[in-house]
């Protein structure tokens, strides 16, 4: 039996930080930021770390959505295309002359339809996620391409755009839009997961499915909604990404997937389920977001980011993995 | 019979002072065994006396956290199966561990294929061996067919076959007939004889009387993991038998109280599962009762817990409290006032990476939820009462489920059911796994609940829990109930033998007189 940690005061909080999912990546954070604020005077300027946020906000809120799949014990590996896809009927629905709440509106609507169809499949026609989503990747992925003939959509031109383009890249007071609303977000993921009795059956459901049937939670509803989630947060992505870039891309941008997936993993959301949340999320998006910065800020080529995420995502569930078993250890040894 | 005398015969196995624990269990504590050449030692107990933990600790699968283990004499550390194997020691046991997209004769030399010139496999010659073990066996079965297109009472013979190849010299049997037919029984039976008498020990792992005094020689009774006796047979009567497996007074121990039926709450006719494990089925229950389901493992008695609990999907009517109940769905069986409580906690029950409140909330989502938005004040205050109310052992609420005992973890698991006051209960082997301790204590809870009013029914595979505990008992025999019983009257060899022979009243125990050669 452990001995109950007294509540309140620092020690106490230190230690339950220490003790969480996310230590691991949090430290880490710690370490490379302090490296970075030493040996490049930049990094630890206030535009400097605006940019983080700024260039990381799309996959941020694709993360938050994989947070909670993962978190049900399945994964979506689409929500890359599905962004793509979104962000394409975006862009067209924008060219063809509709109002920009309406286009933003059918961008989101496309991104909880291609959510549908996912969880459509894989609750109720009880196809394996992992089956449903490779496919679903390459059918959205196929969709983008296919709707404007492979080619990139400007939106830079059309009248209305602009506001958008001025909205996501300005300020609310001395905070750029863009962390207000990742912030937001955040806020209402984090209090779905924990105060909600969706929220609660996901953890249920990831942790055991069968458990979590006969006691009468409502698994495929459950897990329709999820993968409908994860839908909502490619359609909201590939709003702020067009936003930003004012050109939707036929193109998947594979690192995005990488990323994202790694964000959620590093973060101490377990591939098993049942487990974590989107402050771990949090942690492992800035851990990532902050390396990729300090790459370019050293100079290096950016072709090495990908080499060096993976290698992190590795590395981090390796020692995520031995933290498991020498608590098991611990436990056994105690019993 | 010409079996070779017990005092002249060679030790081959001989097991000290063994002790193993588990997360919360000690299983054995100090047990001794002797296994001689020729000899057919039968292991008998209760359900979690530990006697396939001794049996599984002799075939390399668990290490002892003491004692040792003399094979021919001389110590061994037997680190896993291999090294037991190696020794002659070959372990039978009830789950099968066939490749089943492999053939017969594939399975049966499993990492011993013949080898021709250039390591190619020798088909012919595997196919030649494997049609003379099968003969031997006298099971007639294609040596090429796949194993998954067997049955799977063929699925064990073959099992049997691979374990006759090797040579082995100790046979350790596990519960190796539950799965079988009588007639497949008595040829696993007449085998056991013609291998003792060639030689090979056998330990048989069995609480079923009629095998115990059709093959062996000799029994060793472990009871909660002690070595009670070891006595000859069949010098030793079978009441005496029994006397030692369950050695204790029954009378308080499970807390039962008169209490008596009231109005009827379930009314269950021709129910049958769809995959045809049990045939429709005809039931009644009142309020205050509780009914023991007793039968062998595969008998169908858990399987109709699981189409009562909505685990599974059934056909037929069932009505609670005079209102009918939707098959196949857990949403519709809870909405309708049962609470089920499945056997496989692990698999079934507990949600292991979460704490237990968490546990206990599962139930109660729809109780704690108002607007979609859960009652976290609410939930805490349940989950402290109920941890209360059922002596769970733990530092707080927020312990992770799993690092609990198995005793303590279905306290939870049964707490979060029973406290929802459902009108029936169903509970599957409420007390597999769990400690004499919380078996006492879950015992309280079941009265406490037939006081309240609930129909109860409980599924169980240990005859004494079910005679301690039942106002009535019903005998499922292959998929069907072949036998009711009056709870304070009942007679244990009678619920046995009609659980075994599948009639109330047995004639003659058929297995034992033709396999004595």
């Amino acid at each position: 039996m452990s001995t109950k940690p007294k509540s309140g005061g620092f020690a106490a909080l230190v230690r339950r930080i220490f003790q969480s999912r996310y230590a691991g990546a949090l430290i880490s954070l710690v370490l490379v930021s302090v490296f970075l604020s030493i040996y490049q005077p930049v990094f630890l300027t206030w535009p400097n770390m605006m940019n983080i946020v700024k260039s990381n906000s799309v996959g941020f809120i694709l993360a938050l959505g994989a947070t909670y799949v993962v978190i049900s014990g399945t994964v979506d590996l689409s929500f890359g295309s599905a962004t793509t896809a979104s962000a394409m009927a975006f862009g067209l629905l924008l060219v063809a002359g509709t109002p920009l709440t309406l286009a933003i509106l059918g961008a989101i609507v496309a991104g909880l339809l291609l959510g549908f169809i996912n969880g459509f499949l894989v609750a109720y026609a009880k196809i394996s996620f992992f089956v449903v989503t490779l496919g679903t990747l390459s059918v959205f992925q196929s969709m983008a391409l296919v709707v404007n003939s492979g080619t990139s959509v400007s939106v830079f031109s059309v009248p209305g755009f602009s506001a958008l383009n001025q909205f996501v890249n300005g300020n609310i007071g001395p905070l750029p839009v863009l962390l207000v609303f990742n912030i937001v977000l955040f806020l209402i993921a984090g209090g779905v997961l924990r105060f909600t009795a969706f929220g609660r059956s996901l953890y249920a459901i990831g942790s055991n499915i069968e458990a979590a049937r006969l006691n009468g939670i409502n698994v495929k509803r459950v897990l329709l909604l999820v993968f409908i989630i994860s839908g909502l947060t490619a359609g909201l992505a590939s709003v702020v990404q067009v936003g930003r870039l004012t050109v939707a891309s036929p193109n998947v941008d594979m690192n995005l997937l990488l990323t994202v997936l790694a964000a959620v993993l590093i973060g101490g959301t377990a591939m098993t389920g049942g487990e974590g949340g989107v402050l771990g999320t949090l942690i492992g998006m800035l851990f990532l977001g902050v390396v990729q910065n300090g790459l370019t800020l050293s100079g290096v080529s950016s072709f090495w980011q990908g080499a060096l995420s993976g290698s992190i995502l590795i590395l981090s569930v390796w020692l995520g993995g031995i933290r498991g078993v020498l608590r098991a250890q611990k436990q056994t040894q105690l019993e | 019979m010409k079996q070779i005398p017990k005092e002249t015969a060679a030790v081959l196995v001989e097991v000290k002072g063994i002790s193993k624990g588990f997360p919360g269990v000690k299983a054995l504590s100090g047990v001794d065994l002797t296994i001689r050449a020729g000899e057919v030692h039968a292991l008998t107990g209760e359900n979690g006396s530990g006697k396939s933990t001794l049996s599984k600790v002799i075939a390399g699968m668990h290490r002892p956290d003491e004692g040792t283990i003399r094979i021919d004499g001389e110590i061994c550390e037997l680190e896993t199966p291999a090294d037991a194997i190696a020794r002659g020691i070959v372990m039978i046991s009830q789950e099968l561990t066939l490749a089943p997209t492999l053939t017969v004769a594939e399975n049966i030399f499993m990492g011993r294929l013949p080898k021709s010139s250039w390591g190619k496999i020798d088909w012919s010659r595997l196919r030649a061996d494997a049609v003379q073990v099968l003969d031997r066996l006298g099971v007639h079965v294609d040596p090429n067919a796949l194993v998954s297109d067997l049955s799977i009472e063929l699925q064990q013979e073959i099992e049997i076959a691979r374990a006759l190849s090797t040579d082995a010299r100790l046979l350790i049997l596990d519960e190796a007939t539950s799965s079988l037919s009588e007639a497949a029984t008595k040829r696993l039976l007449e085998l056991v004889v013609q291998e003792r008498d060639k030689g090979m020990a056998v330990l048989m792992i069995t609480h079923r009387m009629p095998e115990i005094y059709a093959v062996s020689s000799v029994a060793t009774v472990l009871r909660d993991g002690c070595l009670i006796s070891t006595v000859p047979i069949p010098q030793t009567s079978e009441e005496e038998l029994v006397r030692l497996m369950v050695g204790r007074e029954l009378g308080d121990y499970y807390s039962k109280q008169d209490i008596a039926p009231g109005e009827l709450v379930l009314d269950v006719k021709a129910l049958a599962a769809e995959n045809g494990t049990f045939a429709p089925t005809d039931l009644v229950l009142r309020r205050g009762e509780i009914l023991g389901l007793a039968g062998l493992a595969g008998s169908g008695k858990s399987e109709f817990a699981q189409a009562l609990g909505g685990a599974i999907t059934a056909r037929g009517q069932v009505q609670v409290a005079g209102k009918p109940m939707a098959l196949g769905d857990p949403r519709a069986t809870i909405r309708a006032g049962v609470g089920y409580v499945p056997d496989d906690r692990k698999g079934c029950a507990i949600l292991p990476v979460r704490n237990i409140a968490e546990n206990f909330a599962m139930a109660w989502m729809d109780r704690l939820t108002r607007n979609g938005l859960i009652s976290l004040r609410r939930q805490k205050s349940e989950v402290a009462s109920a941890i209360q109310d059922y002596g769970v052992v733990t530092a707080s609420a927020d312990t992770l489920i799993s690092t609990l005992s198995g005793g303590n973890q279905q306290k939870i698991v049964l707490g979060r059911i029973v406290r929802r006051q459902p009108d029936i209960l169903v509970l599957n082997e409420p007390t597999r796994g769990v400690d004499v301790g919380a078996k006492t204590e879950i015992y309280k809870m079941l009265q406490r609940a037939a006081k309240e009013g609930a129909g109860i029914i409980v599924i169980s595979s240990e005859l004494p829990e079910i005679l301690g505990i039942s106002d009535r008992i019903a005998v499922f025999f292959e998929g069907r109930i072949v036998a009711e019983f009056d709870g304070p009257t009942a007679d244990e060899e009678a619920i046995a033998h009609a659980a075994v022979a599948g009639v109330k009243r047995h004639p003659q125990p058929t297995v034992t007189k033709e396999t004595e050669v």
